[in-house]
């Protein structure tokens, strides 16, 4: 078990949809791992499912309602997190989505929450993470980008804002190092999630077969056997680094 | 979840430049993962030790001499671990050579020769070579180890750089063209390792110094700091992880 005795946040843990999302995939992963998980979402209901399926397997997670585009409400994830398991070693920042809006016709509303969601949520939370993870002797986080942030995207707010994540991520790598805190992110390309079930039509399922080299859509799953090698001591060396899950698309 | 792991049970590997360093790290890496493992190099001694290392771990393992730049050499490498082990699910293109360590304008002819062939040539052929087999038997994973010298020029060592930033390019073209295939490739761009190969970066006090103030975690890196990212390219932890380039160098941001 690669987390063992680990405490571990997973933000974003439940899923907007039936199915499995990046968040959830990861939650429960890490839970097999051996890790204590604090599963975070903005609904409880989602963030308690995912919760329950990791006692179901034997493990252990606490399911937090909180909006982590909030400073008090990163503030209160962590202090619930200190509370219940007494420390904290990883944190996977998976709060994300967009918020419609495409091209110049996007709203300073729609913008600021694309950017609330996405990045500040990064930073809210890191910044009270942070000094735990120091009090453990260290830390790694890893956060969710996006190929967006590679690729132009018809929401610019949505690609922007991953683009950010993965500046934030160099810019805590380079500064938390000597605090032996690793941070990393993962950019998951075309994948088959429940944050994309409404847009997944059987065009772009053909367009998707064309154009990426593995010729299908990702799973959640495998974003999160990123996360966890990033989150892992097997990633020791790494940080500061993007690592795509896009089945060869940004290869091309 | 249907990934089972890092495991790579019932596997077989092929690392090359398998005798040492990095690549012997990431040969005992796989068999600990459970996987069987040929291991390669230019001269048999060596290798013949890492073989009953892999042995010792309960997996079956073979030493091969190989110049893999040379067609023939690498033929009769793919056709052995064929013969005896019927299938090959990971090739690490490991081998590597830095012969001149120097400013590009006085370098000899020699020095690109044996450079590009060791460090682009070699893995090019083996990878094609591989990957026919790879095809037929419905997918696999190559790794090739590249270096940050190929991302960004290294001191010194200009032609090294060169072919490894080939390298990337080459993991990328053969990652577009053989997805189809189910065959996922990838690439490690180490920084400084302690090896063998990379003495002159660190064994004088004042280089290693240098060369450690740069990385942002306060170390050099060891082999067993590769052998991770190796570990998860090679087994379905990455399957959808094709055309990259992990950067293991401590952090040089």
């Amino acid at each position: 078990m690669r987390l063992k005795d680990k405490v571990a946040i997973v933000t974003g843990a439940g899923s907007i949809r039936p199915g499995m999302g990046n968040g959830k995939a990861t939650a429960i992963l890490f839970a097999r791992e051996g890790a204590r998980v604090v599963a975070a979402d903005i609904r409880l209901e989602a963030a308690e499912e995912t919760a329950e399926i990791i006692k179901r397997e034997g493990g252990e997670a606490t399911a937090v309602q909180v909006d982590v585009t909030k400073e008090a409400g990163a503030k209160e994830l962590v202090e619930t997190t200190i509370s219940r398991y007494g420390s904290l070693d990883i944190l996977f920042n998976n709060v994300g989505g967009a918020y419609g809006g495409t091209s110049l016709k996007v709203t300073v509303e729609e913008w600021d929450a694309t950017m609330d969601l996405n990045l500040k949520s990064v930073l809210l939370v890191c910044k009270y993470a942070v000094p735990e993870m120091i009090k453990s002797g260290g830390g790694a986080i890893v956060n969710n980008s996006s190929m967006a942030a590679y690729h132009s995207h018809g929401v610019y707010a949505y690609s922007a804002s991953k683009a950010g994540v993965i500046a934030l991520t160099r810019c805590l790598a380079a500064g938390l190092a000597k605090e032996n805190i690793r941070v990393n992110c993962v950019a998951p390309g075309l994948m088959d999630t429940p944050l994309v079930a409404p847009i997944m039509t059987e065009k772009r399922i053909r367009r998707v077969e064309e154009r990426v080299p593995l010729r299908r859509h990702g799973k959640a799953e495998e974003t999160a056997y990123t996360v966890l090698f990033l989150a892992s001591p097997e990633a020791s060396y790494i940080t500061g680094q993007t690592i795509p899950v896009d089945g060869g698309l940004s290869a091309q | 979840m249907g990934i089972v792991n890092f495991s790579l049970e019932g596997k077989v590997a092929l690392v090359t430049g398998g005798s040492r360093g990095i690549g012997q790290a990431s040969a005992l890496a796989f068999a600990e993962a459970g996987a069987d493992v040929v291991v390669s190099s230019r001269k048999l001694p060596d290798l013949e030790t890492v073989a009953e290392e892999i042995r010792s771990r309960g997996r079956k393992s073979l030493a091969i001499a190989a110049h893999i730049a040379k067609i023939e050499e690498s033929q009769n490498l793919v056709e052995k671990v064929t013969a005896e082990f019927g299938r090959i699910d990971i090739l690490m293109n490991n081998a590597g050579t830095n012969p001149y360590f120097g400013p590009i304008i006085d370098a000899e002819e020699w020095a690109w020769d044996v450079t590009t062939n060791v460090n682009l040539k070699g893995p090019f052929l083996l990878s094609q070579l591989v990957a026919r087999v790879m095809r037929q038997q419905g997918g696999g994973s190559i790794i090739n180890t590249a270096s940050v010298g190929g991302l960004r020029p290294g001191g010194q060592q200009g032609i090294y750089s060169v072919t490894k930033a080939a390298l990337i390019m080459l993991t990328r073209v053969m990652a577009r063209e053989w997805g189809q295939y189910n065959i996922r490739v990838n690439a490690i761009a180490p920084g400084v390792i302690k090896t063998r190969l990379s003495e002159a970066l660190w064994k004088e006090a004042a280089a290693g110094e240098a060369a450690t103030t740069r990385t942002a975690l306060g170390r050099l890196g060891e082999t067993r700091d590769i052998a991770g990212a190796v570990l998860y390219l090679a087994s379905d932890a990455s399957s959808y992880v094709t055309g990259d380039t992990i950067v293991i160098d401590g952090g040089v941001v």
